[in-house]
């Protein structure tokens, strides 16, 4: 079967980390041309991954391809998904998916105008305990769920190609928009719909580099979520349960899964695999995505993560800002500061 | 949470930060914008150290303070330079290098665009090796011996060129040991090192430690920018008192939730130990690697993270084949036995100019700060700990 030819917006640190590389190795799609503002940039990606071509503005090499995959700065997600929607053009958006719940409806429908595929590179719906998780939880394995509480916090060391996520214009948000947005799509997978949020950051004028969200679903479960780019959390979930509780890791394609059972003594811990199979790496995450991406586009069917998916979180993080409280941080304003200050 | 604001600024100042992603740059960006209403520019290297910076409505200029187009884009307009950053990364030669010459090349952007005032954060390593008694700024400068301190000598030197000669207007802050939420050297490495071994007191941790909060520094380094008797002076900034280091380290030990992390050695003891320990250097190494290939949860944790897959995309571009090939030929396989385990959680070693340092009852003057920048250091190590260990505590870095 011919490949799903694919053009390439954005060539960053995830289009050049994660996209390019699994595009290379997947059998169902090709990169024919990659497209950003920064020719050098392009060019080099282009040598680099054996990429026929190159362009600074995507809207000239629209008759040579199928698809895009769209790895640009996040506020350009929406306006440049919904163009190449409405002319057919299917579409891999990077995370977030849009910087509103509106926007991803515009998206959502501009795919259905333009007969496209709309889907979400939310990637972590790809990793290995994801459906293990949510399956486990849903055969009520742990008795009546009584909370959870998610930690995920990472100094980042990530190869930013430019500042743009510094920038509350471009970026929407800060690490709620960057990393949340991961942890708060699998709870929604694992857990279903929300009903109410408290949240906290310590944005000062500026986007939030740690947030805390108490979360309560629509089934009556409540916890507690940490996001963080400052700190390094525990990068688990813990599920309390009636009779046991459930802790996974959730930064990891190939997490560690631990059970335990406190009144017993005893707990067990694994992976999300068939014995003696592989570790899951990124690598195999990013060409599972783009191979269900390219799969949707030829047969016409919705990708894993559809847009109406990934609008789920982003409804979420909209919520969240809505509500926005300051992170209380006692260290960062102390009485004798105000006291020097007012001298 | 808001403080009163009256600025010691008659206007919002223009000032630009360099290491604004780092410890002490990064606070003092804070103070400026949320008591100062100050308009920020920071200059960083690496968008992803700069979280905590945009949380604030800075202006953020990419690049590097040994590029002399970068640093001309960043001054552009301002009224203040505050000079924070050093060399972090790569060979000691590479760091020395970045600090005389990303100072020279800072302090020469400044004064090309005409900028008011720099404020140069120096170090007390400046004075050298010091001894017993008082330390105040009439000592001379020495060289320590060891590339960090004498690197700064040499550019500390750099900017009193530039203030004598009428170039620009600086002044020179010569900090102690600092600490405080974020702090490198003396907090973060201090709590990972007690946390994964003991630390030497030398003489049962008799030595005197001048240390300084971090909000103290900042609140110097805002005086020295605004203060004009401040103007071509160098300034010794410590806390309001000095304490021992048995103290200092007893205090962190509490943090830890456990007093016995140390172990005390007489001077000639520690040396000694160092040698030995530089003997077993390459094995030491060895045996890290061996933990790298034999612990597979560890391996596989540090493996599966988005960040060391950067860090391996980085590498496979910036070394050498050769160089790659032996660090995989390191990962996968041989080693050699390792050296024979102390008793009890490994004692961490002190160079020799570290074992003189701890070893100093050195007693740092803040009189001249007081007098000609009207510093008063509000925070007492108690005080200062409290505030660090709370941070420290939401930072997971504690048990």
């Amino acid at each position: 079967m011919q490949k799903v030819r694919l053009a390439v917006l954005g060539c960053g640190a995830v289009a050049q980390i994660n996209h390019l590389p699994a595009i290379s190795a997947s059998e169902r799609a090709e990169a024919v041309v990659l497209v950003d503002s920064d020719p050098g940039r392009a060019r080099a990606m282009a040598e680099r991954f054996g990429v026929p071509e190159t362009a600074t503005d995507y809207r000239e090499v629209l008759d040579r391809i199928d698809a895009a995959v769209v790895a640009l700065p996040n506020s350009l997600h929406a306006p440049v998904a919904v163009d190449l929607l409405r002319r057919g053009i299917s579409v891999l958006v990077e995370k977030p998916m849009a910087l509103t719940a509106g926007e991803c409806d515009e998206m959502i429908a501009a795919a259905e105008a333009g007969g496209a595929t709309l889907a979400v590179g939310l990637d972590f719906r790809f990793f290995g305990a994801t459906r293990w998780v949510k399956d486990f939880l849903a055969e009520g394995l742990l008795g009546e769920l009584r909370g959870f509480d998610l930690r995920q916090g990472v100094i980042p060391r990530w190869p930013f190609a430019t500042g743009y996520l510094l920038r509350k214009e471009t970026a929407g948000g800060g690490v709620l928009a960057d990393f949340g947005v991961h942890v708060l799509d699998l709870l929604l997978v694992w857990l279903g719909d929300w009903a109410s949020v408290d949240y906290r950051d310590d944005a000062e004028g500026g986007i939030e580099s740690d947030c805390d969200l108490l979360l309560r679903m629509r089934s009556g479960v409540k916890g507690v979520v940490e996001v963080s780019r400052t700190r390094n959390l525990r990068n688990t979930c813990i599920f309390e349960g009636e009779h046991a509780t459930l802790e996974v890791g959730i930064w990891d394609p190939d997490p560690t899964i631990v059970l335990r059972w406190g009144d017993r003594d005893l707990s067990l811990s694994g992976h999300a695999r068939a014995e003696g199979t592989p570790k899951r790496t990124f690598e195999d995450v990013f060409v599972d995505q783009i191979d269900d991406f390219a799969e949707a586009v030829r047969e016409g069917r919705q990708p894993r993560v559809s847009g109406r998916e990934g609008r789920r979180s982003i409804e979420l993080i909209e919520a969240c800002y809505a509500a926005r409280q300051p992170l209380e941080l006692p260290w960062s304003n102390p009485p004798e500061l105000a006291a020097w200050e007012a001298r | 949470m808001k403080a009163p604001v009256k600025a010691p600024m008659k206007a919002p100042m223009k000032a630009l930060v360099t290491g604004a992603s780092g410890f002490i740059g990064g606070r003092l960006v804070e103070r400026l914008v949320r008591h100062h209403g100050a308009d920020v520019r920071v200059l960083v290297r690496n968008p992803a150290s700069a979280a905590r910076l945009a949380r604030f409505p800075v202006t953020f200029h990419l690049g590097d303070v040994t590029r002399s187009e970068d640093l001309e884009k960043a001054v552009a307009g301002c009224d203040v330079l505050f000079h924070c950053a050093y060399g972090t990364t790569g060979s000691q030669k590479r760091r020395s290098w970045v600090n005389r010459v990303g100072t020279e090349r800072t302090l020469e952007a400044a004064h090309r665009a005409g900028v008011g005032r720099v404020v140069y954060l120096s170090t007390l390593m400046v004075y050298g090796q010091t001894g017993d008694g008082d330390l105040d700024e009439t000592a001379p400068r020495r060289r320590f011996g060891n590339a960090y301190s004498d690197s700064k000598l040499d550019a500390e030197k750099t900017a009193v060129q530039y203030s004598r000669s009428g170039r620009m207007p600086v002044t020179i802050l010569q900090p102690t040991a600092v600490y405080g939420p974020y702090g490198g050297v003396w907090t973060i490495q201090q709590i990972e090192m007690l946390k994964t071994g003991r630390m030497i007191l030398v003489n049962g941790g008799d030595g005197l430690a001048n240390a300084v909060y971090v909000d103290d520094l900042v609140s110097a380094m805002l005086l020295a920018a605004t203060q004009d008797a401040a103007v071509g002076e160098a300034f010794l900034i410590s806390g309001p008192e000095t304490v021992t280091w048995r103290e200092l380290y007893g205090r962190f030990a509490r943090m830890l939730g456990d007093d016995d992390r140390t172990v005390s050695m007489t001077p000639e003891e520690a040396l000694a130990f160092y040698e030995k320990r530089r003997r077993e250097t390459s094995r030491f190494h060895q045996e890290i690697l061996r933990t790298f290939k034999q612990d597979q949860g560890f391996r596989d944790r540090l493996m599966g993270t988005r960040e060391l897959l950067a860090l391996r995309e980085a590498a496979s571009s910036l070394l050498p084949e050769g160089v790659q090939e032996r660090i995989k030929g390191k990962m996968s396989g041989g080693g050699r036995p390792s050296p024979p385990a102390e008793k009890g959680p490994p004692i961490h070693p002190l160079t020799p100019q570290m074992v003189g340092f701890f070893a100093a009852k050195t007693r740092v003057r803040i009189d001249k700060a007081r007098r000609l920048l009207g510093y008063e250091p509000a925070f007492s190590l108690e005080r200062g700990m409290e505030l660090t260990e709370q941070w420290a505590r939401w930072a997971n870095l504690l048990p």
